[in-house]
């Protein structure tokens, strides 16, 4: 079948399915991101050819005012139902119009990837969730000052120096705490230790957790180092924007200095990566139609993102 | 909001602050000269520092500082590895675990270089006096490391008493100086001090520290480069790779070819008599020897099968043999043997281990005869950090441990008073991480504590 066209918004509206990957711009809540990704979503179906208003069934009987303008009331009346115009009900689409929920949240400072499932993909967003894949952030942090909640919008509360801290020094207190969460995994696994099953668990090595009660962390890993600032490669399940700000200044107390988190961005959830993800000026319904089939070829590349059969942990 | 400058190939983040009106008026606002300056005191600036767990009544693990309170209760096991305070005022390079007692090599301007706490039932950490008259008159147990005065010749210098190699034994003690002076310290019952037995003789509050040159063990030529101790026997390993051996041999432990008790020091020959040993080991009464070519070598006690698990195979081993069972498993990095299992590193750095007891593979495998290796997932390596290895193994009488590449204590096996620094005292089948903040570069365990001596992230 040759491809053909659409210009017409229910047939988009139909097709308007699946799981959509947005980069969500720093500073911006997700709720906020969600309403500007539907209203252009609407915005873009009101702009292609409508339906036309519903048309009054035949023979109708009319009252008529009695004057020279009743052959042309009794015209149109015959033809459409007004009520049903655009004019008299607002767009045709709105973004209560669109089901959509988010597959794990982000923080407001946090940037990158975000998950929506629109419509019928909502089915596959949810399992998504259920399945708990890793995501990947890239952390920064700024030592020297310290800040209230570990983000840099509010009080420094305090300043240190940090000449002695180096790259080996981040990095080899990396490679412990990433052991240290990985010991800590086990021990939420909710397996008793001293029994076969947790030695079996044990070899398969990673494992994920039964529930989003509590972050795990996989794997950290510096990978760029540049005072005062420091880059972290972070694996996790379960985490919070507040979670990883509070980690960046435990590390920092840890290394004898403070710090707090400038920077956090999730590179990647599950196999959904930020290079494919819908930036800011890419958010019309061109783009995003575009961007769901994309989603779709990488959910059929990767099935095991919704229906997952193995208890390890793969990154 | 997020301007970039380029700086080589990556981009340093500039970021400038942003932030919501009522934020901006609060946080634009704030008087930062009244901001504190953080400058955490920096703890212990030595390079080494020092984790101990285990049993705590013998006073081996030298965390308590009060006799009275040492008598209280709850305090006669530490389950988590806790950080020795002799270490942060000490530069201690080695550490040394007995059965109940500890040694510890120290660097220190005062020219002390020994320093022990523990029991002291055998003067296994030398003649120990009152410090204090109010101290309780029995000086069988030393809560805190006291410094073991070794006996020095007229010329002798603090450099030269540095301690090259150390180990110890169920009740004795044998320190290798930098001058390749031996002293040896303690029970003598079995010739284990490497000098002829005494009947009767009174090891308790005994001042005796007996003193053997390196060249009336081993001649001129060679040097002993590193002392190892069993249960109640003791062997000395020489630049050369000759093994040198003294003590209880009545399971063959000494490997002289009987099951006689040994005062003399002598030279073993048997297989390893044309090798080159690099390493030897031993934890109670079966001993592992390694040559430069990774071959493994064997003899002492063999009762579950250790060094050999052929049909009808001798139980006790009394001259160094070729072990054939870990013929298989290529080139061998490190060895260790347990009361009554045994271990072994390969050059890929798998861990195999066989014998009986727990030997990590889950709670139904007690006994193996032939050696198998343990997953590399139960020792760090994942999609996370694919390159861990294990660098290092090593055991005590009843439990194992494994150091990775990154510098994390994996332990295993029976939990006897919490020696295996887990959080409790329930016995672990496979190897689990021990939670100790710094990287681990070497492990001593004991019969019922382990000592961990790390180097610090700070």
């Amino acid at each position: 079948m040759a491809l053909t066209k659409v210009y017409d918004a229910t047939t988009v509206f139909r097709h308007l399915n699946g799981v959509l990957n947005v980069y969500k711009p720093a500073g911006m809540k997700v709720g906020h991101v969600r309403s500007a990704v539907l209203s252009n979503i609407c915005k873009g179906l009101n702009e292609l050819k409508q339906r036309d208003p519903r048309r009054l069934p035949e023979n109708r009987p009319l009252l008529g005012t009695g004057t020279a303008a009743d052959s042309v009331l009794h015209n149109i009346a015959t033809s459409t139902d007004l009520s049903d115009d655009v004019l008299s009900t607002g767009p045709r689409y709105m973004p209560e119009d669109i089901r959509c929920a988010a597959v794990a949240s982000l923080g407001q400072h946090t940037s990158g990837v975000l998950l929506f499932g629109i419509n019928k993909g909502l089915r596959q967003s949810s399992r998504i969730q259920k399945n708990r894949p890793v995501r990947v952030y890239h952390i920064t942090g700024r030592m020297g000052t310290a800040t209230e909640n570990h983000l840099p919008d509010t009080h420094i509360t305090a300043r240190s120096n940090h000449k002695h801290v180096s790259a080996e020094r981040i990095s080899g207190l990396a490679a412990s705490m990433q052991a240290s969460h990985q010991r800590k995994m086990y021990e939420l696994c909710g397996v008793d230790l001293q029994t076969q099953a947790a030695y079996e668990l044990a070899c398969k090595g990673l494992i994920r957790p039964a529930d989003n009660s509590l972050p795990v962390i996989y794997g950290i890993k510096l990978i760029h180092f540049e005072r005062p600032h420091f880059t972290l490669e972070l694996h996790s399940i379960n985490e919070t924007q507040e979670y990883l700000a509070a980690l960046v200044h435990d590390m920092a107390l840890e290394l004898r200095t403070v710090a707090h988190c400038s920077q956090l961005r999730c590179i990647r959830h599950s196999h959904f990566d930020v290079t494919d993800s819908l930036l800011r000026h890419g958010w019309h319904l061109p783009g995003i139609v575009k961007n769901l089939r994309q989603q779709r070829e990488i959910l059929r590349e990767h099935p095991q993102m919704l229906e997952q059969e193995r208890v390890e942990l793969h990154a | 909001m997020l301007s970039t400058v380029r700086v080589g190939a990556w981009t340093t983040p500039r970021l400038t602050r942003t932030y919501t009106a009522k934020a901006k008026r609060s946080v634009l606002s704030q008087d930062t000269t009244k901001i504190k300056d953080y400058t955490p005191k920096v703890s212990d600036p030595h390079a080494h520092r020092v984790y101990v767990w285990g049993f705590q009544e013998t006073g081996a693990l030298g965390l308590q500082t009060s006799v009275k309170k040492a008598q209280e209760r709850y305090t006669e096991m530490v389950h988590h590895p806790t950080r020795l305070q002799f270490s942060n005022n000490n530069e201690i390079t080695d550490v040394a675990a007995g059965y109940g007692f500890t040694a510890y090599a120290v660097q220190r301007s005062d020219g002390e270089t020994l320093f022990g706490s523990g029991l002291n039932t055998d003067s296994q950490l030398g003649f120990q006096v009152k410090g204090n008259p109010k101290d309780p008159a029995n000086l069988d147990v030393i809560i805190y490391p006291t410094a073991i005065r070794l006996p020095r010749e007229h010329d002798e210098t603090d450099e030269d008493m540095q301690v090259r190699s150390m180990a110890a034994g169920r009740a004795h003690l044998v320190v290798v100086t930098r001058n390749g002076t031996v002293f040896t310290l303690g029970n003598n019952s079995y010739g284990q001090c490497g000098r002829s037995i005494i009947d009767d003789e009174r090891y308790s509050k005994s001042a005796l520290i007996h003193r053997i040159a390196q060249a009336d063990i081993c001649g001129e030529k060679d040097e002993i480069v590193s002392v190892e101790c069993g249960q109640d026997h003791t062997m000395f390993l020489t630049k050369l790779g000759r093994v040198y051996t003294c003590g209880w041999g009545a399971d063959g432990q000494t490997g002289q070819g009987n099951y006689h008790t040994a005062g003399q020091i002598t030279l073993i020959g048997g297989d390893i008599e044309k090798e080159r040993i690099v390493r030897l080991t031993s934890s109670s009464d079966c001993v592992l020897a390694l040559n430069e070519r990774g071959d493994v070598f064997g003899w002492g006690n063999s009762e579950y099968g250790q060094l050999d698990d052929s049909e009808h195979a001798q139980t006790q081993i009394n001259t160094p043999r070729a072990l054939q069972l870990t013929k298989g498993i290529g080139l061998i990095k490190d060895v260790a043997a347990g009361g009554s299992f045994c271990m072994a590193l390969n050059d890929q750095g798998l861990v195999y281990t066989w014998g009986y007891g727990i030997l990590g593979f889950g709670p139904f495998v007690e006994q193996t005869s032939k050696p198998q290796h343990l997953l590399p997932p139960l020792f760090g390596r994942n999609d996370f950090s694919n390159a861990t290895t294990v660098v290092s193994i090593g055991c005590g009488v009843f439990h194992m441990g494994a150091v990775n590449s990154d510098g994390d204590l994996f332990m295993w096996g029976k939990n006897r008073f919490g020696h295996l620094g887990l959080g409790h005292k329930k016995d672990q089948f496979f190897p689990f991480k021990a939670a100790i903040n710094g990287k681990v570069t070497k492990v001593a365990y004991g019969v019922d504590h382990t000592i961990a001596l790390c180097k610090p992230y700070f």
